[in-house]
C-alpha cells in the first residue's frame, strides 16, 4: 500500500463524518462572542463594584446587611449578593480580608441584564430573587428544587438567556428581559454545584424535582456553589 | 451586509465538513472538534473581512479550530446547553469513523496528525501546509512521510482491503 492509498483510506473513513450545525446558528455564536467581549468588560467593572461594596475590614469594619445589594439600583449600578458565610460572621475575617459576593446583577449590555455567580460563593434565593426584581427580571429562585411549568414558556430559550463563564470561573448570564414574554418568568433552582435555569408560564401550576432536572429539556446548568435560603 | 452574508454561507455549506474531519482526526472526539470548528466558524464570520482574503480560508478554520486547544473545551465544556437541537447535535453521526483508525491516529505525534489532516482533507499543497503549520516544506514532508508509515503498520486490516479499495490519485 503506497502513501496515495494509506490517505485515500483515511479519507474515505471520515466521509461519513458531517458537520449538522446550521448557518443561522454559527451567526448567532457569533453575536454570542461579541456579546461576551462586552459583558467581559461589564464584569470587570461589576466584581470591582460589588466587591467594593461588600469589603469589610475586620479590625472595626462594620459588616455589612446580609442583604447586601442596594435596594435604590439605578441603571448601571450592581446589586451585590450575599458573602459566604465564614466571611459573613462577624470576627471571623483576619484584619484586611475582603468578602466577595455571591452575585451581582447589574444593568447591560445594552437593554438586557447581567448577572454573575460567583463560583464557591453560597447564593441566598431570596437575595437573588429581588435583585433581580428590581433589575425588572421577574424570577422564581429555588433551592434544592427545580421548578418548570407544562409547557414552559413559549420563548426559545437562547433568545432570553445567554449564559458564559469568565477568566476567574464565575459564571456570567445575560438576560435580555424584552424578549421574555410578558407571563413568563425565570425559574433558578440552587443545587449543590449546579444552578439550573428555565423560562417558566407565570402563575401556571409548577412541577417541582428534587434534582437538577431532565436532559433534553430547554435549560442550561452552571456550576456554582449555593446555600440553603 | 447581505452579500457578505451569502458569501460567508456559501463558504461554510462548502467547507464545514472537511474542517470537521480535519479537526476531527487531530483530536480524536468528534463533539469536541464539532464545538471547536462552530467556535471556529463563528470567529470566522466575524473577521469575514480578513478571513475571505486570507490565501487559505479553511485552513484559517481549522488552525483557529485546533488553536482553541483542551483549555478552551474544559471551560466550554462547563457549561452545558441542554437545549433540544444542542443535545440533537451531540447525538449525530459522530462514531461512524474506525475506531482501530481513530487510535492509530491518536498514537502519532500531534504535529503529524495536523499535517496529514492538513492534505488529506483540505487538500492542501506542501507549500501552503507548511505555512499553515509554521514549518520549513521539507518538515512537512517528513512528518507526512512518518505519519504514513505508521498508519501503514497500524491498519492491518486496511492492507488486506488495497485491492478492493486501491484507487490511487
Amino acid at each position: 500500500m503506497n502513501e496515495h492509498d494509506v490517505m485515500y483510506q483515511v479519507r474515505e473513513s471520515f466521509s461519513g463524518l458531517r458537520m449538522d450545525t446550521p448557518v443561522e446558528q454559527v451567526w448567532a455564536r457569533s453575536r454570542a462572542r461579541r456579546r461576551r467581549r462586552l459583558t467581559g468588560m461589564t464584569a470587570a467593572t461589576a466584581a470591582t463594584a460589588g466587591a467594593a461594596a461588600v469589603i469589610t475590614l475586620a479590625a472595626g469594619g462594620p459588616a455589612p446587611a446580609p442583604s447586601g445589594h442596594s435596594p435604590s439600583a439605578s441603571p448601571g449600578s450592581a446589586s451585590p449578593g450575599s458573602a459566604s458565610p465564614d466571611s459573613a460572621s462577624p470576627g471571623s475575617a483576619s484584619p484586611g480580608s475582603v468578602r466577595l459576593a455571591a452575585f451581582t446583577v447589574t444593568n447591560g449590555p445594552g437593554d438586557s441584564t447581567t448577572l454573575i455567580l460567583r463560583k464557591d460563593a453560597p447564593i441566598d434565593p431570596g437575595e437573588l430573587r429581588q435583585a433581580l426584581a428590581q433589575h425588572g427580571v421577574p424570577a422564581l429562585v429555588t433551592v434544592g428544587s427545580f421548578c418548570r411549568t407544562t409547557p414552559l414558556a413559549p420563548v426559545p430559550f437562547g433568545q432570553v438567556v445567554q449564559p458564559t463563564t469568565l477568566a476567574d470561573g464565575s459564571d456570567a448570564i445575560v438576560i435580555n428581559g424584552q424578549a421574555m414574554p410578558s407571563g413568563a418568568e425565570l425559574s433558578i433552582a440552587v443545587f449543590p454545584q449546579t444552578v439550573r435555569m428555565v423560562l417558566i408560564e407565570k402563575g401556571a401550576p409548577l412541577s417541582c424535582f428534587s434534582t437538577p432536572g431532565q436532559p433534553g429539556q430547554p435549560a442550561i446548568h452552571i456550576t456554582g456553589t449555593p446555600t440553603q435560603g | 451586509m447581505g452579500h457578505e452574508q451569502d458569501e460567508f454561507a456559501d463558504f461554510y455549506r462548502a467547507s464545514r465538513d472537511s474542517c470537521l474531519r480535519a479537526v476531527t482526526a487531530v483530536v480524536g472526539d468528534r463533539e469536541r472538534a464539532e464545538e471547536q470548528v462552530a467556535e471556529a466558524f463563528a470567529r470566522a464570520w466575524t473577521s469575514w473581512g480578513k478571513v475571505r482574503r486570507h490565501p487559505a480560508p479553511r485552513a484559517w478554520v481549522v488552525r483557529t479550530a485546533l488553536n482553541l486547544g483542551v483549555s478552551w473545551w474544559r471551560r466550554r465544556s462547563r457549561e452545558v446547553p441542554l437545549a433540544e437541537h444542542d443535545a440533537a447535535a451531540v447525538a449525530g453521526p459522530g462514531d461512524a469513523v474506525d475506531p482501530a483508525l481513530i487510535a492509530a491516529l491518536r498514537r502519532l505525534p500531534t504535529r503529524q496528525r495536523e499535517v496529514l489532516a492538513l492534505r488529506i482533507f483540505l487538500d492542501l499543497d506542501t507549500e501552503t501546509t507548511a505555512k499553515v503549520i509554521g514549518i520549513a516544506p521539507g518538515t512537512v514532508m517528513a512528518h507526512l512521510s512518518r505519519a504514513v508509515a505508521a498508519l501503514r503498520r497500524d491498519l492491518p486490516i486496511a492492507n488486506q482491503d488495497t485491492n478492493a479499495t486501491g484507487v490511487t490519485r
